[in-house]
Parts: structure tokens; C-alpha cells; sequence
């Protein structure tokens, strides 16, 4: 209970003053429960041909139906489960890869270290977009499973030299130097006394992971290397695109999916920025900044009439 | 000078594993690749330029390092020979002709959104608190983490569809002879200018972001208060003192930002039509002309490489520490 009110104080002070940080939180959490709660607030399953092809939105197909008949309201929902499922565990592989070569290679430094990074430092000149069309076009039509998996093993290692340097400035803290001199085995002080430590940006960085595959597979799926049958985001785009809806007028086939695509990536990014401002007050801006020349403001005045 | 030769040497080290990448990944996939090879040609080619072809990619009965020697020496040598998919026309060949356009499409965009990007985060962060500090970067960055194929196709649809303000697709009006005239010159310029946008759009929002950031952490440096004590005038500190120093983050960032270039520009180019290196990877995977395709994976990574270089020369003249 104790720790539930502490979280709960410590979520209450982060979200006070920070507009992007509520505005991303918003977003996102809006998005996440349409889509957990699609079979419950949608009529058609999302692969049943409903209507006939490319009608507009009406009052029975609130955001109109796809070329081949189907409920692009039903589908946007059902397809967004499987683009945050993408999404979210191409994060969770990126950023336990990411930590563990991080934190490995920023603490026993050595041999270890050089080898790791420079396996890092070769995979983060390779432009990933065409690193990821080569092994997606050799795999062919790949499914969702198989796309977070390439996502989350291609994209570490940024986040990876991150985590090495914020590990190499911990090692030197006292409090890990006394639980080397009392005698604590490795794995535990990298768990128990490196990890903690380093929770803020693990947060930060799976938020941005989860940026990046949103946008990844939405992009791969577009350019018809994922599997066309699964109905995602991104193969959403790729019918529309394949089907000429744009030609056609059919506005709504693409305008739709983008939007889903794009909103969960702006609420991403604004709370990854909202993270940022957080962890490092310098860089904030706006009322942050009005707060802190109000509270100078009333020092300096104090100080006068001292 | 060390600084310079440890980075080839990397830069090297980094083209031999994108050629080993491209050796092994056809050797790894179910099926036979000589099979495939043979599927994609789809009788385009005769039997026996075939079997050539294919020894000289190394798909030969030899051990396997002896297939890999004799893919280097191909692939070194620069003659890869014909492109299945556009037979007989030869790789090297369809290559340079939709290199230029890459290169002229990121290196503009990328050049237009590092020096705009750049002043933008140096007034946000002068003027911090304002209007700009407050609202630019972050709708910038909302509007860039919108995926580039979603970002490209509003674009395309609002500005080429139905405004019908610029043309559809190409990279130049094709009734028109390539040339350096006018005509054609203009031409390609009102072709180019939505992909650029859309490049444009989904890339300032980091350099504004870096340079706001680094800028906002340098003015907390003692040298600063320093410049202000000694009543320089405030515009002199930020220019002359400040965004010197500042600049150095906004030059490590290049790197990271071209393969990003790199990536939209693949977006854009088969939204756009653009025939440039993205529109031809997107083509050989559609027709399973896997060795265009890895052709085309290695001049970017190669691009990407060389943009690296040029990254770290410059690094090298802003930064005197590395020039001892």
C-alpha cells in the first residue's frame, strides 16, 4: 500500500505542469484502450466483408469501408492491437538488448568492452530502414511476430552506448565501490545496484523504441514486405495504397490508419519528450520557465527588504 | 591524424561486413538460391549467361570460402554483371542512374534542414520561454514522429492530388530531354519539391532539438557568464561564444541523421515516384532481383559511409583537441 501511494505521488509529480507529458499520456492511453476494447465496441469482425467497396462514411460505417467491403472502423481497431503488439515487444527485446550490452560493456570494460562496441558502432553506421527491406525480403511476407523480433534485435545499439556511458559514470560512485570492497558477486551489484539506477532512461528508451516500431512496421508492412492477410496499421495503408484508394477519392481508406499511425506516434514522442524535460530541468521551457522567474522573482524581493 | 586513419579503418571494417552480410544471407534462406535466381530471371535470360551470372556472384560447387573469395573479387571489381530485372541493362549502370537523384534529394534536404534546424534552436533557445522556444519544437517533433510513408502520402495527396499544385511522380516531365538547360532544370526543381518537404519535415525536428539542447547546456558554462560580465553584447555571446561551442553535439548527430534521411527517402521516393536508389530497392524486392536488390543495400550503406566521413572531416576542423 505504502508503495502504491509513493507511485502514485511520484506519477502526480511528474504530470503537474507538464502539458506534454498529459497530452502524450492522453493520446496514447486513449489509443491503447480503443484498441484493447475492439470486439467490445465494434460490430463487424475486421476481416468480414460488410459493405461494398470503398463506401464513404455514413451512419452504419462510421469511418466508410475498405475496397474489398470491409469495416475500416472495426479494422483500424483490431489492426492497432497488432501494431502495439509489434510495437511494444520490439521495445522490450531493444531495450533488454540494449541494457545488458550497455551495462556489461560499461562495467567490466577490458577486452569485453572493446569487442561489444564495436559490434554497437558497426550496427549503428548501417542505415536500418534497408538493413531491414534486405532481411525482410529474404524472410518474404513476414508476419508481425517475426517483424518486432528484427525490429527489436536491429535496433539496440544506440541505446546500448547510452546505457555504457551512464554505467561508466555510475562505477565510480561510492556506494558501488563499498559493495565491491564488501564483497558482493558482480551479477549482483550490476541487478541491484547499476539497474536501479538507471530506470528513468530505461523508461525513456523503451518509449522511443516503441516510437521507432510503430513507424518501422507501419513502413515495412506499406511497402508490401510484411504478411498482407494479418490486418495491422501498416497493411491497412498497404491495401489502400495497393488499391489506388487516393486515385479514387476514397480519402478515408488511407486518412484513417495514418492517422492511428501517426497519432501514437506524436503522444510517444511528446512523452518521451515530457521524459527528458523531467530528468533534466535545464532543458525545459513555457510555464516551467514562468514558475521559476515567479520564484526568483519573490527571493530577490525578499532579499531587498532584508 | 590517428583520428582520421582509426576512422577509415573503421569505415572499412564496416563495408566488409555489409559485402559478408549480403554473402551470407542468401546462403541462410530456405530454398535454394540458384532456384531463386532462375525463378526471377523468368526465362529473360539464356541458360548459360545464367550459369555465368550465377558463378560470378559465387553460387559455384566450390567450399564455401572459395565461393566467398570469388564474391569479393566481383563485387570489388564493381562488375555485377546484368540486372535480371531490367536484362540486359548492367547493374553498375542502373545504379548510376538513380544515384544522382538520391544524392541530389538528401543531400539538399539534409543540408536545408541542418542550417534551418540549427537557427531555429539557436533563436528558441535565445529566446527562451517565447512563443517559438515554446510552440516550434514541439510541433516540429509531433509532425516528425509521424512515420515518413504516413507524412509523404498526406502530402502527396493534399498538395499533388487535389490541389494539383506539383506533378504526380518522376523526377523530371519525361517528355523532356535530360540536360543542363533551363526547361529541364526547372522541371526537375518543381519535382523535387514536395519529396524534399516531406524529407525536410520529418528531419529539422532533431536538428532544432540538438541545437536548442546543447545551446541551453552551454549557456550554463562559466566562460558565458564570463562573456557577460565582460558586457559583450548579448547577440555576440550567443554567436561567437555560445553556438561555437554548441555545435559540436548538432555534427556527432549527422551520422545518425543520414541513415534516417536514407530510410524516409525510401518512403518518399515510392510514394513520389522518384527514381532514385529507395524507389529501386523497393522495385528489385517486388521483382525478386535479389542481387540488384543487394547491390542497391551496399551503395547506400556506402553513401552512408562516405556521409560519415565527410562528418568526421569536419569534426576534425571544428575541434582543435583532435588536431594535436
Amino acid at each position: 500500500m505504502k508503495f502504491f501511494q509513493t507511485t502514485l505521488a511520484k506519477l502526480a509529480k511528474f504530470f503537474r505542469g507538464n502539458t506534454a507529458g498529459i497530452i502524450g499520456t492522453t493520446i496514447v492511453g486513449v489509443i491503447i484502450i480503443a484498441c484493447l476494447s475492439a470486439p467490445l465496441i465494434t460490430d463487424n469482425a475486421p476481416n468480414k466483408r460488410v459493405a461494398r467497396g470503398h463506401q464513404p462514411p455514413s451512419a452504419e460505417l462510421i469511418l466508410g469501408s475498405t475496397r474489398a467491403g470491409k469495416d475500416v472502423y472495426s479494422q483500424v481497431l483490431h489492426g492497432g492491437r497488432t501494431s502495439l503488439f509489434v510495437a511494444f515487444s520490439a521495445a522490450t527485446v531493444t531495450t533488454f538488448i540494449a541494457l545488458g550490452v550497455g551495462v556489461t560493456s560499461g562495467y567490466f570494460g577490458g577486452r569485453a568492452d572493446e569487442i561489444l562496441m564495436a559490434i554497437t558502432n558497426v550496427m549503428l553506421v548501417f542505415p536500418q530502414l534497408p538493413l531491414l527491406i534486405v532481411l525482410a525480403a529474404f524472410l518474404g511476407q513476414v508476419g508481425p511476430p517475426v517483424i518486432a523480433l528484427i525490429l527489436g534485435l536491429t535496433s539496440w545499439p544506440w541505446g546500448a552506448r547510452v546505457m555504457r556511458s551512464q554505467t561508466l559514470a555510475l562505477k565510480n560512485k561510492e556506494f558501488i565501490t563499498a559493495a565491491e570492497v564488501m564483497g558482493e558477486a558482480k551479477w549482483r551489484i550490476i541487478v541491484f545496484e547499476i539497474i536501479p539506477n538507471l530506470i528513468s532512461l530505461v523508461a525513456g528508451m523503451f518509449v522511443g523504441a516503441s516510437l521507432y516500431a510503430i513507424g518501422a512496421q507501419a513502413g515495412l508492412e506499406f511497402l508490401g514486405l510484411g504478411d498482407p492477410t494479418v490486418v495491422s496499421w501498416g497493411t491497412m495503408l498497404y491495401w489502400a495504397q495497393s488499391s489506388a484508394a487516393f486515385l479514387v477519392g476514397a480519402w478515408w481508406d488511407f486518412i484513417v490508419p495514418g492517422t492511428a499511425v501517426a497519432l501514437m506516434g506524436g503522444g510517444l514522442a511528446l512523452i518521451n519528450i515530457s521524459i527528458d524535460q523531467v530528468s533534466n530541468p535545464k532543458l525545459r521551457t513555457g510555464p516551467y520557465l514562468k514558475i521559476w522567474r515567479r520564484m526568483r522573482a519573490q527571493v530577490e524581493a525578499k532579499r531587498r527588504r532584508d | 591524424m590517428s583520428f582520421l586513419l582509426r576512422r577509415l579503418g573503421f569505415y572499412l571494417v564496416a563495408v566488409f561486413v555489409a559485402i559478408t552480410f549480403n554473402f551470407i544471407m542468401p546462403r541462410l534462406m530456405p530454398g535454394d538460391p540458384v532456384d531463386a535466381l532462375f525463378a526471377s530471371a523468368q526465362g529473360r535470360l539464356q541458360p548459360e549467361t545464367l550459369t555465368a551470372y550465377q558463378e560470378m556472384l559465387g553460387f559455384n560447387d566450390g567450399p564455401i570460402w572459395s565461393q566467398y573469395l570469388q564474391y569479393l573479387k566481383t563485387t570489388l571489381s564493381g562488375d555485377l554483371g546484368p540486372a535480371i530485372m531490367l536484362f540486359p541493362t548492367p547493374v553498375t549502370e542502373v545504379l548510376g542512374n538513380t544515384l544522382p537523384w538520391t544524392i541530389f534529394l538528401a543531400g539538399t534536404a539534409t543540408l536545408f534542414s541542418v542550417f534551418v534546424g540549427c537557427f531555429i534552436g539557436l533563436f528558441a533557445s535565445y529566446n527562451r520561454g517565447g512563443i517559438v522556444d515554446r510552440f516550434v519544437p514541439f510541433t516540429m517533433s509531433f509532425i516528425a514522429s509521424m512515420p515518413q510513408a504516413v507524412t509523404a502520402l498526406l502530402i502527396f495527396f493534399i498538395f499533388a492530388l487535389t490541389l494539383r499544385w506539383f506533378p504526380l511522380s518522376f523526377g523530371a516531365d519525361p517528355d523532356l530531354e535530360p540536360g543542363w538547360n533551363w526547361v529541364y532544370l526547372k522541371s526537375v526543381a518543381r519535382h523535387a519539391v514536395l519529396p524534399m518537404v516531406t524529407l525536410v519535415l520529418s528531419m529539422i525536428a532533431t536538428w532544432i532539438f540538438t541545437m536548442r539542447n546543447a545551446m541551453v547546456n552551454v549557456l550554463g558554462e562559466d566562460y558565458i557568464t564570463m562573456a557577460k560580465a565582460k558586457g559583450l553584447a548579448p547577440r555576440r555571446i550567443m554567436t561567437h561564444y555560445a553556438a561555437r561551442n554548441a555545435i559540436l553535439p548538432v555534427v556527432t548527430a549527422v551520422s545518425m541523421a543520414l541513415g534516417f534521411a536514407v530510410a524516409g527517402q525510401v518512403f518518399i521516393e515510392t510514394v513520389f515516384n522518384y527514381p532514385g536508389v529507395g524507389q529501386l530497392i523497393i522495385k528489385s524486392v517486388g521483382a525478386r532481383d535479389y542481387p540488384l536488390m543487394q547491390a542497391c543495400f551496399l551503395l547506400i550503406v556506402i553513401f552512408v559511409l562516405v556521409a560519415n566521413f565527410l562528418a568526421d572531416l569536419l569534426y576534425l576542423w571544428l575541434d582543435p583537441r583532435l588536431r594535436k
